[in-house]
């Protein structure tokens, strides 16, 4: 087990390692470098004037050395600054990362406490009024584009209603959690409602096959009610699999935020992101890319412990993942 | 009561037409999924007939009239006319046109290269799969967005594309293709590795080896026909992901670009037209909620039908 | 098992969801007792040293809080702000020259305003200037503008408050030190001599941005949250008339949509024309909401044109290029998209800029004419409606290329791109991301026919890197240059030279005017029109001022009040 998980930890080392090459390879790539923006910025550059700014920003040297000395850097525990904030990289990237895990922290919570019981509620009655219901309802959420809900919320429950603020991070100059929540409850609803439908998918299905094992029939038989079927055997191992997904969703919702951070003008790692990558920030959108690797890979690594930890028969010295 | 386990490949080689024909009706049972199947067929068949529509309305789906902008429905354009006076209604069919295309042809491209990529992983095993997932956890944690700017950015004839096709308005489209399928294939390929790995130590292909067929053969004939119900179930359900990641796309600039029309980039045009003319916002949306909600269905009456275990539903 | 009904159920309800959105609700009616203005705008600056990077929402920003020492004002005249006296040859404080080198030049006496002072209290001196100057000059800090510190080779401090700059050109702009963006010593010396290559990571500005010495504006940022929005409030060592508000904030919020629903809703009172609505979302805004909200459109230095590239073997040809723009119905475009409040271009100067020359050729929307210039050009072939070569039997074809995901000018694309089929031309519409048009298409001249986009510049600001033949990018000059259409015109070239260095007044008109006749002749570029700025604001709000050219609003900030 601690054999197992050690090599894959080296593995995503590896491919960690790996990842930022290509992402460095990736954004070095992409036409227009700093530089190039500011020349089509300020008409009376000369030549030489580009060179030096060239200079001045590093881009004068071939990518692998740029890569190396970054590494090196990185290493040592140096990410640089971030181009257009001219800050350390992590001075502008931990105030996002705290916006999106509130967020995230919030609408996953939610997500969770309405789509598990909801899908265990559909799988217990399969194929009835009931059932059909609630895959519509988890349907309608994952159908919609999500600036489209955004949109909409905003329009109904701002606009409209004038319950909630339209966007934004909290009121200026008035601090506490109270008034920040208020700023929270639209992309929170929005993001929650986006995912809430896979969530009660995913438990609906894996309670439903947990259901026809056949300690379940062995329990029903031993005349136990459905409650204490359902909620006391059959649940821990149909939540197993659901962990499982949930887990590898991880890196998805990371950076999949950016369109709800964009409509409500939340300032999250989806935006930052975003921004870094279009503006050309090097060091910024590199730390952030990886991070979202960093999260994918330990949503991965947890997903498969999860599960082996569950299944038996997959033992870790057989299963080469 | 169980159902016949999946390896039951010998039947469905020498009679398919029994399991075929069940699982049929197994589908047809699904009322919702038969629904949605009937609901997107209308809409591809309606999309497909654009042309007609637009010879019987007489008129032409990029042609702008800038001085009958945001017209009412009426006898000439049914749906009334969008911010540059064209048929709205034409829009909309071309648009779920390039909507479904991009859908399903990104959806079947990934499935290929997943279903390749997966069954050799799964097959051979041992230092090809361990390379093969590395690259697949790879593939997943790649970051789309400067990858979509770098695709967006690349010069087509330098790659060797004829002018004509690179110049060509659809070329934003097939970079969609490309660019969703070469990041969308991981799901399938580990669904297929992961049955794969299981089904080369079964007797039957045990069996096959033994009588010294080769490994493509192994693969193609005995394994593949086995994974099929996952492949299609997987496929179908992504069919809709992939419209929403087009209309998602097309929110960032990244998406198909006009005056190609699409669902994506008709829904994103609109979002400021919300007040003035909500029907222009409406429509898309609509299209592509109940598009997507709709493969959503069939996928998952899909997943019953090709599920043996599921026999068991009517018995409850 | 049931019937599968409640698909209907759920398109109804969507329905229901959306079709509220037609009737509109006024939040945000009157507040009593405004100490507050809160502005949206649609991006968050990223720096906020006024010499790195330039960003429009930074310029807005920093016109709360600092002012420049020369300024075009609403009526495009070149006024001091942060000195006493506008420098010039008459009244003797602008000397011309001749530099250690032997060129022309001039020496300009500049003074500060005596109750100038830094928001610490600390006057603004001459140590300040020196120091901006030396900053500017040192060359490895990646201040700009460079063009500006490479001409101004010599700075004589004469007190405390009396500078003279020595350029070594004499142009007739001589006296406009509007980018010279003074940063105070007392705070930032230090921060620079410690290490000038990486001073741009370690300025205050970024370190403390809410230091209040770094300010004399109105207004003193106060608070700052990255991505979110910066609080401002009264400066209260400001010199000038106090601001009407006690606090302004300005709050970003990227989608304009979204930004719409903000201000309905009231969590923002107005919208800025720098970062705010197109004129077209303005226009339907003021359909729903003109009795509710004042709403002004300024025309202004905002020039949208099609740059057609002259190494284009069909674009090199003068014929083909009127065709293209007599084939086009610009005013319908003008008045229909945009409610005449984007008035069509002749050339690249605005009919408000005093060199304006209203005497010279203009195209007016004929598409018999450009027919007749197509059949000229040997386009007689009919194929499949887009016109051939007779004898070459080659397309008029061309890529026409925008940024991608700006809807006006996607729109406006789709519109031209229909009238010229109408004539037989197929352009064929590719855009891409700005970062990729930009960064690399444009400013690398990689476009093989037409690019639109616009350009934003200062009151008579001469074209010299735009059209002068010596500033066309190519690889071994780095792309330095902005002549991206390659055009070459010897007469062009001498023109540009000396209306630059022609001090007086009536003969540069005459320059200018022959200018502007080569430029529409020749017609490098398909001029389309003047973009103008929708700024909307509360009835309650007055004398917000749009200028119309690239310096802000908030540059006047001292102006504005509440009824």
């Amino acid at each position: 087990m601690l054999r197992y998980l050690c090599e894959r930890l080296v593995q995503s080392a590896a491919v960690l390692a790996v990842m930022s090459f290509v992402i460095f390879v990736l954004i070095g790539l992409m036409p227009g470098d700093p530089v190039d923006l500011m020349i089509s910025a300020d008409p009376d550059l000369t030549s030489a004037d580009i060179e030096k700014l060239r200079e001045i920003y590093g881009l004068d040297r071939p990518v692998v050395e740029r890569y190396g000395n970054w590494l090196l850097a990185a290493l040592h525990g140096d990410f640089g600054f971030s181009r257009l904030f001219a800050q350390p990289v992590f001075d502008v990237l931990l105030p996002a990362l705290g916006h999106t895990l509130t967020l995230l922290g919030i609408s996953l919570t939610l997500a969770l406490v309405i789509g598990l019981p909801l899908g265990i509620w559909a799988a217990v009655r399969p194929y009835s009024v009931r059932d059909y219901s609630v895959n519509l309802f988890a349907f309608a959420g994952i159908s919609m584009p999500s600036f489209w809900l955004g949109l909409l919320l905003i329009i109904l429950f701002a606009v409209i209603l004038g319950w909630f603020p339209a966007g934004g991070l909290g009121t200026p100059g008035k601090d506490g959690w109270a008034d920040k929540l208020i700023y929270l409850v639209l992309p929170a609803t929005s993001l929650t409602l986006a995912s809430v439908g896979g969530h009660t998918r995913y438990m609906r299905a894996s309670m439903l096959e947990t259901l026809r094992q056949d300690y379940i029939r062995t329990a029903r038989a031993k005349g136990l009610s459905e409650r204490r079927v359902v909620l006391g055997h059959a649940l821990r191992n149909a939540l197993i699999p659901v962990t499982t997904i949930i887990a590898l969703d991880f890196g998805f919702l990371f950076s999949g935020a950016l369109i709800t951070e964009t409509i409500f003008a939340y300032p999250g790692m989806g935006k930052l992101t975003f921004d870094a990558v279009m503006g050309n920030d090097f060091n910024l959108a590199l730390v952030c890319l990886l991070l979202a690797t960093l999260v994918t890979l330990a949503g991965n690594i947890l997903a498969d412990l999860a599960y082996s930890w569950l299944d038996p028969r997959i033992g870790f010295e057989g299963k080469k993942l | 009561m169980t159902g016949p386990a999946p390896s039951s490949t010998t039947t469905v080689a020498a009679n398919p037409s029994t399991p075929l024909r069940l699982v049929t009706r197994r589908f047809l049972r699904h009322r919702l999924a038969l629904v949605s199947a009937g609901i997107l067929a209308v809409l591809a068949l309606a999309s497909l007939l654009a042309p007609l529509v637009e010879n019987g309305l007489g008129l032409d789906a990029n042609t702008v009239n800038l001085f009958n902008r945001f017209a009412p429905p009426s006898v000439d354009h049914p749906l009334g006319t969008d911010e540059a006076g064209r048929d709205v209604l034409l829009r909309l069919l071309y648009g779920g046109q390039v909507s479904l295309f991009v859908g399903i042809a990104a959806a079947l491209t990934a499935a290929v290269l997943g279903t390749a990529i997966g069954l050799t992983s799964g097959y051979f095993g041992g230092r090809i799969d361990a390379l093969f997932m590395r690259v697949t956890d790879g593939v997943i944690a790649l970051p789309l967005l400067p990858l979509l700017i770098v695709l967006a950015a690349l010069d087509l004839e330098k790659l060797g594309f004829a002018p004509e096709t690179a110049q060509a308005e659809s070329a934003s489209l097939y970079r969609i293709v490309v660019i969703v399928a070469l990041v969308g294939w991981t799901t399938v390929a580990r669904l297929v590795r992961a049955t794969a790995l299981s089904l080369r130590e079964r007797p039957f292909v045990l069996a096959a080896r033994a009588q010294g067929a080769s490994s493509l053969r192994i693969m193609t004939v005995h394994i593949l026909p086995n994974l099929a119900s996952p492949i299609i179930v997987a496929t179908t359900l992504s069919v809709g992901n992939v419209i929403l990641l087009e209309s998602v796309l097309s929110f960032l600039g990244l998406g198909i670009q006009p005056p190609l029309p699409s669902w994506g980039n008709l829904l994103t045009n609109a979002q400021e037209l919300i007040w003035d003319a909500p029907a222009l916002a409406v429509y898309p949306g609509l299209a592509i909620f109940v598009t997507v909600i709709a493969f959503n269905f069939v996928g998952d009456g899909l997943q019953d039908a090709l599920d043996p275990r599921s026999l068991e539903r009517g018995n409850r | 098992m049931r019937q599968a009904g409640p698909v209907l159920t759920t398109i109804a309800l969507a329905a229901l969801l959306l079709f509220p959105a037609t009737a509109p609700a006024d939040a945000a009616a009157d507040k009593p007792g405004r100490d507050q203005l809160t502005i949206g705008i649609t991006q968050y600056p990223s720096t906020f040293h006024p010499n790195i990077d330039s960003m429009v929402a930074k310029s807005y920003i920093l016109g709360f809080t600092r002012r420049p020492f020369t300024v075009f004002d609403q009526s495009w005249q070149l006024v001091c702000m942060l000195c006493t006296k506008l420098p010039t040859i008459e009244n003797g404080l602008a000397v011309p020259e001749t530099t250690p080198s032997g060129k022309k030049g001039i020496a300009v006496t500049y003074t500060i305003r005596p109750d100038a002072v830094w928001g610490d209290g600390t006057p603004i001196t001459t140590k300040d200037v020196q120091f901006t100057w030396r900053m500017g000059r040192h060359g490895k800090t990646g201040i700009l503008p460079i063009e500006f510190y490479r001409s101004a080779y010599k700075l004589d401090a004469r007190d405390d408050k009396t500078f003279t700059l020595h350029f070594d050109k004499l142009t007739f702009d001589y006296n406009a030190i509007n980018s010279f963006s003074l940063i105070p010593a007392h705070v930032d010396e230090v921060n620079f001599d410690a290490d000038p290559a990486n001073y741009k990571n370690k300025t205050a500005f970024d370190t403390q941005t809410t230091n209040e010495a770094l300010y004399f504006g109105p207004y003193l940022i106060t608070e700052t949250k990255r991505g979110s929005y910066v609080v401002l409030e009264r400066n209260p060592k400001w010199w000038g008339k106090p601001g009407a508000f006690k606090r302004i904030v300005v709050k970003v919020i990227p989608n304009t949509a979204a930004l719409e629903a903000n201000l309905l809703s009231g969590s923002i009172d107005m919208i800025s024309g720098e970062l705010g609505f197109t004129v077209d979302q303005a226009l339907r805004f003021e359909k729903r909401h003109g009795r509710k909200f004042r709403i002004l459109y300024k025309p202004g230095l905002i020039y949208e044109h099609i740059d057609l590239n002259q190494d284009n073997p069909l674009l090199k040809n003068r014929d083909i290029r009127h065709a293209l723009i007599y084939a086009i119905d610009r005013e319908a475009i003008s008045k229909q998209l945009f409610g005449g409040r984007q008035p069509v271009a002749d050339s690249s100067v605005n009919p408000l800029d005093w060199v304006h020359a209203d005497d010279v050729p203009k195209y007016k929307y004929s598409p018999k004419k450009a027919l007749e210039l197509i059949v000229k050009a040997g386009y007689t072939k009919l194929v499949q409606g887009v016109r051939h070569h007779k004898d070459t039997g080659e397309p008029l074809r061309f890529e026409f290329m925008t940024t991608a995901g700006s809807k006006v000018r996607e729109l406006v694309q789709q519109v031209l791109q229909s009238q010229w089929k109408a004539v037989g031309i197929d352009a064929r519409i590719r855009n891409e991301p700005a970062r990729v048009y930009f960064g690399q298409t444009v400013t690398q001249r990689k476009f093989t026919a037409m690019a639109m986009y616009a350009w934003l510049s200062a009151p008579e600001s001469v074209p010299r890197t735009s059209l002068h033949s010596a500033h066309i990018p190519t690889e071994a000059n780095g792309w330095a240059g902005q002549n991206y259409t390659g055009f070459k015109n010897a007469e062009m070239d001498e023109l540009i030279e000396r209306i630059e260095v022609e001090l007086d007044k009536p003969k540069r008109k005459e320059l200018w005017k022959r200018l502007q006749e080569i430029y529409v002749t020749e017609l490098p570029v398909i001029p389309l029109y003047f973009r103008a700025e929708p700024y909307i604001m509360p009835k309650w709000l007055t004398g917000v001022k749009p200028t119309g050219h690239q310096y802000s609003t908030s540059l006047w900030v001292e102006n504005w009040g509440v009824k």
